[in-house]
């Protein structure tokens, strides 16, 4: 069992069973569907609320995503130790500045390319998520689980978008 | 409070289960894009295999009932997925 619990990585399908059970224990004892991207826009609606009050005077923020310290704040606070806690155990953990071996080989050395493109990548993909209502975890596993179609038609348009920009970026090294 | 609590340890056991995926590695992500290491796909649909299998039998065991299903509107689902695909692919996370 500790054996299991230090080794660098496990089976996706053993892995995918534990998040599994946790979505079964999240919607059993509390009615609620784990996601990551909705903490995000609580936050930047608190910021936003706390710079220019005007800017969250919406019916987006009003309704649909209220600012403020949600479940959902804590579960993205939770998903940043469980990975921490996984990663000691394992021997896992390290300091890096991001460009890892397999982009190096692609885009070379520069760390702040990486970043730009992990910062601006991240703006677009909070963004999707906005709009679509979730992201991998709220929607494509939270609304796929009831078998919602909305799920499927946003994991179907992942791939859609997804496969043509590895391709542009990967080029002929795809 | 007590469902702040019980969400930080949702959450911590979620991303003890991604980090032992690997899933928080750039390659990980973007190789699911180019059909080189399909741990993702792996992933994502063993969790809904096992939560769909979980969550359907204690409704039908009459234990919980099932909370607000995430909404289908189709043009928001296909828009805001093929944005986030493009950022997906892009950032790697």
């Amino acid at each position: 069992m500790i054996g299991l619990l230090k080794k660098k990585e496990w089976s996706p399908y053993l892995a995918g069973t534990l998040l599994g059970l946790v979505y079964v224990c999240s919607i059993a004892a509390a009615g609620i569907i784990p996601g990551a991207s909705g903490a995000f826009e609580n936050i930047g609606g608190l910021i936003a609320r706390a710079v220019h009050p005007e800017l969250v005077k919406n019916t987006y923020f009003r309704f649909v995503m209220p600012p403020g310290i949600t479940t959902a704040v804590m579960m993205l606070l939770g998903i940043f130790i469980g990975a921490f806690i996984s990663a000691r155990l394992s021997g896992d953990f390290k300091l890096q500045s991001v460009p890892d071996p397999q982009w190096k080989r692609v885009f070379g050395d520069s760390i702040w390319k990486r970043w730009l493109i992990a910062f601006l990548g991240g703006i677009v993909l909070e963004f999707g998520a906005g709009i679509a209502g979730g992201c991998t975890s709220g929607l494509a596993i939270g609304g796929g689980l009831f078998l919602a179609p909305g799920a499927f038609i946003f994991i179907a348009a992942m791939f859609i978008s997804g496969i043509p920009v590895a391709l542009l970026m990967y080029r002929r090294k795809y | 409070m007590s469902e702040m609590i019980f969400s930080l340890v949702m959450g911590s056991a979620f991303g003890f289960a991604l980090q032992k995926a690997g899933l928080s590695k750039y390659n990980k992500i973007v190789n699911v894009f180019r059909f080189t290491d399909l741990a993702v796909l792996k992933f994502m649909m063993t969790t809904l295999a096992v939560s769909m299998v979980g969550v359907f039998a204690l409704k039908s065991a009459g234990i919980i009932a099932l909370p607000a299903i995430p909404a289908t509107y189709v043009v928001g689902n296909l828009m805001g997925g093929l944005i986030f695909g493009i950022g997906m692919a892009a950032a790697g996370f």
